[in-house]
């Protein structure tokens, strides 16, 4: 106990003589050998593959040991803070794409304009789509590990009972479709079992409202992420018809959010909902014979909002430690590697010179691939996402509950301008 | 006196159960029963989930008991996670805090119960007004203290800033104050020091009181999940309750049978180390003299 | 009522007082003494509550991220609490929080505590670690367990209720309703955590005083009112003041369970506190946030502490 006591002494002696900053962790010259940490929220096999990747990276080279820790996304969010803050926190991380702006911004990320600059970099063949959701300001901060679109799983054995053959292409089709698997047995005015889930908050990767608004031509913000243009008549026309269909047609559920729609989906008692790729190994485990189609096409476009993810370089690195994750992000992003991590991770691949053949060894990969090119990100280079998706919640949620879509928008433009404006 | 009276309350004890040892008791036993089932019925859940197959988890309709029972669960559990070490790592640390804790808050407690010197009232202001920062607030400076100390990923950095805390401090006091000073002040005359005094008068009697922190203050730590998660970023250094955020899929996806039936294994040395620790209770009424 | 309890209420006499010895030992080891028994425990609050406690304020007048160089700013981030909308609506959700869960908690806690200390009671070492599980459990669990109960859809109690024509609809997402459905669940996580103190409390009270009470004819209520709300009043004062502190700190139990929706009815002052402090990377809008619950906190307790001070100089000495 003395011993301790004696330590703590010293720790309280040692905070009185603080003044906030941290250590340095020493420089090291570029032939002395560098090690990284790399922390990513690969849990499950993807998690397995990337270790393979990184293990053949570091067995090509002399000099960089890269080491990977395995924590879930929401982990990494709450501890990069403080450890970063004390350098001691990864040197290359995975994260997901709407948290990189804030980073970004708060100078916790490295700018990679000069690394995008170079051929080396293997960046040239990257889809300018999944590119975007690393720029802010002008500047690019990330590479993507990850660009997936959102799209509809739904359930075979309910679509066949339904008589239903094909899957719908337009909203109007899809509408009808899911009013016919709307079954109200009792004819209590609440569906047993519902046509499809589409949740009015918290939606998988936020991203559910955003298509459908694009697939009718509007958007929540400029193309900058500057001016909010969330009350357009187009969106107020989206919103509306919507609305309508789940409250007039009880297509789906309302108030409900992207994780109990999920479960509705594994209960049964929905026949379709907008998910993500992983929605197909759950469904695999819930015993739920299922296929995977694009989100029906709006009055103007086909769109889909992607779940992104992307590795950055963190501001805690020397001169030594950039180089050295630049190069591995060089190697990530090769054609060869990417196809494996495609493969491996589940999702489409990042370059546009990996086909569908490529990639058509995993089914869903294949079928993910082929809806992949009207992916969009979210919210590209808004630092401030969080009230901004609040605002778009508080809007879909009170508008599925009977509220008045053009005032609810006009609200949310408020909002979000509001937000933007920060 | 107290000598005196204690057969009385026995004897008057006795009778008391003797006399309602008839329907009337087991009416409000039963009543009761089905009170605590009502207000268990989450624990049941969690309890019964964990024996589910996957397909039936979230499946419709709902029921409380598994149609198919199975252990695939507790299988995946051992199978994805290292599970001894998270749960060796899970006592170093709740112990570790549980045991410091413990000493050095009585000691606190007992100098501001007891030892009646200027500023104790305003000292145990200040220390309960600690209480009133979210710790949100002061994560991170802690952290930067700690990281500077070259204590992150060790057991030091994750005992030493929980060693001692304001509410154990502030709740054994209210427990001290509330023993009769006879006793001590009889130890004083008969010339103990404070030293004696507070081990072998206070210390014996305020056994339901360390029993009952030493409870809340395991729990809590064993159950912490942002602590072990900011101070170890090294997964060797990972307590069972940080485990088991990595069965979390993508997408935040939870294989909920599997979490439930991590989740249990995680409670089950809590639920035994409270099943024991409740007897003493009991038990410290007889056997402090004073009662 | 017996001599006892007279003793108790006898103002304090020092101990040098009574043997003397102290006091011819020279204040100077007595100073040693209480020094001694301080110290531990004040070293580690110092340095890891007070110290950060003081970094903290430093950084509530600036516009610190975690990175990079902080620059002062005033009083900004106090203005903007004031100012912001956002905030002032999770404060007054906090305060209607602390105002429904502090009582209810209590008042569960404490009948529970009497039942299952009462000799009557067969098996009261079940019933009491029974009723402490909800307190153990984690709480990522607990809300799944609760979310399987109330899921409008697939919930088991909506199921069970609708076969006898009950509907209990969305709770969890009626900007009304979801309150009250919060403090509930809330009050159930923790209600074993205030019973154990309850209990704690209700061992110290000496079994003569019941007896006298018994002798004098006095029933369950009158034992109640006339010996064991008294004599708990120092765990009374402890429980109110910590319940409070915590509610005004609710935080990870509503977030899991609601993440402050539906329209921000349910966000609390220590979500918007995580939210600027760890996702927009504000740590100084956060902290400045932080002073201000806390100065609130102090403020009413301080007031409970006049409260409970008054009614008997034990908790005042």
């Amino acid at each position: 106990m003395k011993k301790l006591i004696a330590v703590v002494a010293t720790a309280a002696v040692a905070a009185l003589g603080l003044t906030g900053c941290a250590g340095s962790t020493g420089a090291s010259s570029s032939s002395e050998k560098v090690s990284l940490t790399f922390w990513h929220g690969y849990t499950e096999a993807d998690g397995g593959v990337l270790d393979d990747i990184v293990k053949k990276f570091n067995a090509s080279q002399k000099n960089i040991t890269i080491k990977t820790q395995t924590k879930t996304w929401a982990v990494i969010d709450d501890t990069l803070l403080p450890a970063l803050s004390s350098k001691n926190g990864p040197d290359i991380v995975a994260m997901t794409s709407d948290r990189l702006p804030v980073y970004a911004k708060k100078h916790a990320l490295v700018d990679l304009d000069d690394f995008y600059a170079k051929p080396s970099s293997n960046t040239s063949k990257l889809k300018a789509e999944a590119v975007s959701m690393e720029t802010v300001d002008g500047k690019k901060y990330g590479v993507p590990s990850g660009f997936v679109p959102l799209s509809v799983i739904y359930n075979k054995t309910l679509f066949a009972k339904a008589g239903i053959t094909t899957f719908p292409t337009t909203w109007d089709e899809w509408v009808s479709d899911a009013k016919k698997l709307t079954v109200d047995s009792n004819g209590d005015g609440t569906p047993e079992q519902y046509g499809l889930v589409l949740p009015d908050h918290a939606t998988v990767g936020n991203g559910i409202w955003p298509s459908l608004f694009e697939g009718n031509g509007g958007s929540i913000t400029n193309a900058a992420g500057t001016k909010a243009t969330i009350d357009s008549k187009a969106n107020v026309e989206t919103l509306t018809y919507w609305a309508n269909a789940i409250r007039q047609d009880k297509i789906s559920p309302t108030g409900t959010d992207g994780i109990a729609a999920d479960k509705l989906f594994t209960a049964g008692k929905t026949a379709m909902e907008v998910g993500g790729p992983w929605m197909a190994g759950v469904a695999t485990a819930s015993k739920i014979d299922y296929g995977l189609a694009a989100i029906p096409a709006g009055p103007k476009a086909q769109a889909a909002s992607a779940i992104g993810i992307s590795l950055g370089v963190t501001a805690q690195t020397d001169t030594a430690k950039q180089q050295a994750a630049e190069k591995f992000l060089a190697y990530f992003n090769e054609k060869s590697t990417a196809t494996t991590w495609s493969l491996g991770s589940g999702w489409p691949p990042l370059r546009t010179d990996v086909s569908a053949a490529d990639v058509d060894s995993n089914a869903t990969v294949a079928s993910l691939t082929k809806i992949a090119p009207n992916t969009r990100a979210l919210l590209p280079g808004v630092v401030d996402s969080t009230d901004v998706l609040t605002a778009i919640d508080t809007a879909t949620q009170k508008a599925v509950a009977g509220g008045d879509p053009k005032q609810l928008l006009g609200d949310a433009q408020s909002s979000i301008q509001q937000a933007l404006s920060k | 006196m107290t000598a005196l009276t204690r057969p009385g309350v026995r004897l008057a004890r006795r009778a008391t159960t003797r006399r309602h040892g008839d329907p009337g008791r087991w009416i409000f036993f039963a009543g009761f029963l089905i009170v605590t089932f009502a207000l268990m019925l989450p624990v049941i859940i969690i309890v019964l989930t964990a024996f589910k197959p996957a397909s039936e988890v979230n499946a419709f309709p709902p029921t409380l008991a598994p149609h198919q029972w199975t252990l695939d669960n507790f299988r995946a559990i051992f199978s994805e996670l290292p599970f001894g070490r998270l749960i060796a790592n899970s006592f170093g640390f709740a112990g570790g805090v549980t045991v410091f804790a413990l000493a050095f808050d009585s000691l606190a407690a007992y100098a501001l119960a007891r030892l009646d010197f200027r500023g104790s009232r305003i000292l145990l202001i200040v220390i309960i007004a600690s209480l009133m920062i979210p710790f949100q607030a002061t994560l991170i400076p802690i952290y930067q203290l700690v990281s500077q100390l070259g204590w992150v990923n060790t057991f030091a950095g994750l005992i030493a800033p929980r060693a001692a805390d304001a509410f154990g401090i502030f709740f054994l006091r209210q427990f001290f104050v509330s023993l009769p000073r006879d006793l001590d002040n009889a130890a004083r005359i008969d010339g103990a020091s404070e030293w004696r005094v507070f081990r072998s008068v206070v210390l014996p009697n305020a056994v339901p009181a360390l029993l009952t922190l030493g409870i809340f203050t395991f729990v809590n730590n064993w159950n912490d999940l942002l602590w072990p998660l900011v101070f170890t970023t090294d997964q060797k250094m990972g307590t069972i309750t940080s485990g088991l955020t990595l069965l979390t899929g993508p997408g935040g996806i939870i294989p909920q049978g599997v979490m439930m039936a991590g989740a249990l294994i995680a409670v089950l040395p809590l639920a035994i180390m409270f099943l024991l620790v409740q007897r003493r209770f009991i038990e410290s009424v007889a056997s402090t003299g004073l009662k | 009522m017996t001599t006892q309890q007279l003793q108790r209420k006898r103002p304090y006499r020092p101990p040098g007082q009574i043997g003397g010895r102290t006091r011819l030992n020279g204040t100077f080891k007595r100073r040693a003494t209480i020094v001694g028994f301080l110290a531990p425990a004040l070293v580690i609050l110092a340095a890891f509550v007070g110290w950060p406690m003081i970094s903290a304020l430093r950084l509530s007048f600036t516009d610190a991220s975690g990175f990079g160089t902080p620059s002062f700013v005033g009083l900004a981030n106090y203005v903007r609490v004031f100012t912001d909308s956002d905030i002032l609506k999770a404060m007054a959700n906090t305060a209607l929080y602390a105002v429904l869960f502090t009582p209810v908690s209590i008042v569960v806690a404490l009948v529970l505590a009497l039942v299952v200390n009462s000799p009557r009671l067969p098996f009261r070492g079940f019933f009491r670690s029974t009723l402490f599980l909800p307190f153990i459990v984690s709480l990522a669990v607990a809300a799944f367990a609760w979310s399987y109960l109330l899921d409008p859809q697939i919930g088991l109690a909506n199921y069970w209720l609708q076969a006898v024509g009950i509907r209990i609809g969305n709770v969890l997402q009626d900007p009304t309703l979801a309150m009250p459905t919060v403090v509930l669940v809330a009050v159930w996580k923790n209600f074993g955590f205030y019973m154990v103190i309850f209990l704690a409390g209700l061992q110290e009270i000496p079994k003569s005083l019941y007896e006298a009470a018994q002798l004098d004819g006095a029933g369950g209520w009158k034992r109640f009112t006339n010996v064991t709300y008294p004599m708990l009043s120092n765990t009374m004062a402890f429980v109110v003041i910590v319940a409070v502190i915590a509610a005004l700190q609710a935080f990870d139990q509503i977030y899991v369970l609601t993440g402050g929706g539906p329209y921000r009815s349910t966000e609390t002052i220590v979500m918007q506190i995580y939210q600027s402090g760890f996702k927009d990377l504000d740590l100084g809008f956060a902290s400045a946030l932080s002073y201000v619950l806390l100065i609130v906190t102090l403020l009413l307790s301080l007031v409970q502490f006049l409260f409970f001070g008054r009614r008997g100089e034990d908790t005042a000495s």
